[in-house]
């Protein structure tokens, strides 16, 4: 080749060229796990939920609690009595004292006919753990340890109950709370001590990482659920082929959020597309000229390629404050008026 | 005494093997770097952005994925830009620049075939364009997608590096046969690649397939951005021929293009003005 120069330029740009590459193809065959090279997505209380969780939640509830939204809505929420009696009772008050909620559900077989056995609720508070366990122990539980934790059992009283629901709530850390059936909390305590949790479930943690100022999401695979969940072939077979989806949403002054859906292939993903088009051409002339439900309607946004859909939203506040005028405007006695 | 005329292969390795530096340490050279440290400019910013815990790009206040921005910036960055700018600029300037440096009279009169002239140089612009186009966009890449996206979305850039390469010869190829017929290429250049294809493109019809665009924006794996009216415009109007038609439409223009460049070389009388 020509000089030094040129050869070394070759060189170097050949370099970076295979290196790319065999990242690439090192990463295609054998996969990287999301916290090779960096944190995990999502918050930590992940490391709780059992690797074949197949929906996972998440509300950061102080968040939503403080938000715009929340505030208005308070004035029309009914009496505080009920709330008191709770917070008299376990210490707990659940708008300054609750940080954080993880819902997660893992299909069983059976779980149609047992729904609760299969969740399980991590929730991040400031507990005052004597006050639950004595109360708790009071109703009729049971205290035990579980791998150097503090689970608090309730049985089933219904003996003839062939699924009895024996629910439990353990203490895992501090301010963290596992709910759930027995088996479920067991299964949240062995996920983080053997390290085999929904962090190295790479297709889920992938979906987590997208989600982004997010108050509240959602995360799951759509086929586990609708395997497990007993629906009936009729409607099983209506459902689009859908493996994953993920919905995140932002609260506070307004709501805007997103939802996303990966399909089996993409000519069901077009399908949807196409669908989805459809009713959104729909509501934009019914919106008319409306000025809330045309804000309303042009916010929406369907995108996606290949096999992914998404469709997302946007209400800021002033829509809301249309929305309720709206609904002002709609009430009884006005119409009678 | 009679020299040996060496073989068109020999020939075109030797023209390519000094075209090539010259190529690479040309003030054109500075101009390609430029075009293509844009995006990697860009991608550092993203990714220094991310770093302070913000998104560098959102839509309805949610966050754009890394893989995201980087179809956006292969399509509106690359495809639609810097392939045809270099096509262009380098293509029309295989033959043309000889003719104005007045140093083509040098190389024919060398013992070797006046096409084997034209293939060098066309190598060489082929090897000098991937050497910088394409590690640039592997460092976008790896940039923007986070590395446990990259099992994923690997295979799409890699038919987003063959794309490119694609783009970069037929683009090199039908400007290499404009650089050696016309007598203005650059300004021919210049109109066929942002008038001409971009507005047959965002019309109805079959004019659109008479342009190197077509096939190859009908290959990208990424959703194609709607970011003006041109582009909603073209993906109105957007057809999808399936891949093998896209690829036979591409080897056929770079082959006949190429083709009928060499042709003009070996035919062409070219008067060096004084």
């Amino acid at each position: 080749m020509s000089n030094k120069k040129t050869r070394y330029f070759v060189a170097v740009m050949g370099t970076i060229l295979a290196v790319g590459l065999g990242t690439g193809l090192v990463a295609s065959y054998m996969g990287l796990p999301v916290s090779v090279f960096s944190r995990a997505a999502g918050p930590e209380e992940l490391q709780y939920v059992p690797a074949d969780a197949a929906v996972v939640a998440y509300a950061n509830v102080r968040d939503v609690m403080s938000s715009q939204l929340r505030q208005r809505f308070k004035a029309i929420e009914p009496s505080q009595d009920e709330k008191n009696q709770f917070e008299e009772k376990t210490g707990l008050n659940l708008e300054q004292d609750v940080d954080s909620i993880v819902a997660a559900v893992i299909p069983k077989d059976g779980m149609a006919n047992n729904p609760a056995g299969s969740f399980l609720i991590l929730a991040r508070a400031r507990y005052q753990a004597s006050r639950l366990e004595a109360l708790a122990v009071e109703h009729g539980a049971v205290v035990s340890d579980y791998q150097g934790k503090r689970l608090i059992t309730h049985q089933d009283e219904d003996l003839n109950d062939p699924t009895p629901d024996n629910m439990a709530f353990g203490f895992l850390e501090a301010d963290l709370v596992a709910f759930g059936s027995v088996e479920s909390v067991k299964a949240s305590i062995d996920a983080r001590a053997t390290n085999r949790n929904v962090v190295s479930n790479n297709d889920m943690m992938k979906l987590v990482n997208e989600i982004d100022n997010a108050n509240a999401w959602a995360v799951g695979k759509f086929d586990a659920i609708a395997a497990k969940a007993g629906l009936p072939a009729e409607i099983t077979s209506a459902m689009p082929s859908i493996s994953w989806f993920s919905a995140a949403g932002h609260i506070n002054g307004g709501v805007s959020g997103t939802f996303k859906a990966q399909a089996k292939d993409e000519a069901t993903a077009k399908n949807l597309r196409d669908v989805m088009g459809g009713f959104l051409a729909m509501a934009k002339m019914q919106a008319g000229t409306k000025p809330g439900m045309q804000q309303l309607a042009d916010s929406l946004i369907i995108s996606g390629e290949g096999n992914s859909v998404a469709l997302a939203f946007s209400i800021p506040s002033e829509l809301i404050d249309i929305l309720e005028q709206m609904a002002k405007g709609r009430q009884p006695g006005q119409i009678q008026q | 005494m009679s020299q040996q005329k060496m073989s068109f292969v020999g020939a075109s390795r030797r023209v390519f093997d000094l075209s090539l530096g010259e190529m690479l340490w040309s003030r054109r050279t500075i101009f390609m770097a430029l075009v293509v440290g844009g995006p990697v400019l860009l991608a550092l910013i993203v990714k220094g952005v991310e770093m302070f815990g913000m998104s560098a790009l959102r839509v309805n206040g949610q966050k754009v994925a890394g893989i995201g921005i980087f179809g956006v910036m292969i399509w509106v960055l690359f495809l639609r830009f810097i392939v045809p700018v270099l096509g262009v600029f380098y293509g029309t300037a295989l033959m043309a620049d000889e003719v104005e440096d007045k140093t083509l009279t040098y190389l024919f009169t060398r013992p070797i075939p006046r096409g084997a002239v034209l293939v060098g140089k066309f190598l060489a612009y082929l090897a000098c364009t991937f050497l910088v186009v394409l590690p640039s966009v592997m460092i976008v890449y790896f940039l923007l997608v986070p590395l446990s996206e990259v099992p994923g979305t690997f295979g799409n850039l890699l038919v987003d590096l063959g794309l490119l390469a694609l783009g970069l010869a037929v683009y090199g190829g039908v400007f290499a046969f404009v650089g050696a017929f016309f007598k203005r290429p650059l300004v021919i250049g210049l109109i066929f690649a942002f008038g001409w294809e971009q507005v047959v493109l965002a019309l109805p019809g079959y004019l659109k397939q008479l342009t190197i665009a077509f096939y190859l924006q009908a290959l990208v794996p990424h959703a194609m951005p709607s970011d003006g009216v041109a582009s909603l415009l073209q993906g109105m109007f957007r057809e999808n021929p399936p891949a093998w038609v896209c690829l036979a439409w591409l080897f056929t223009y770079l082959g006949g293009f190429l083709y009928l460049a060499t042709r003009v070389v070996e035919k062409k009388e070219y008067i060096l003005e004084q």
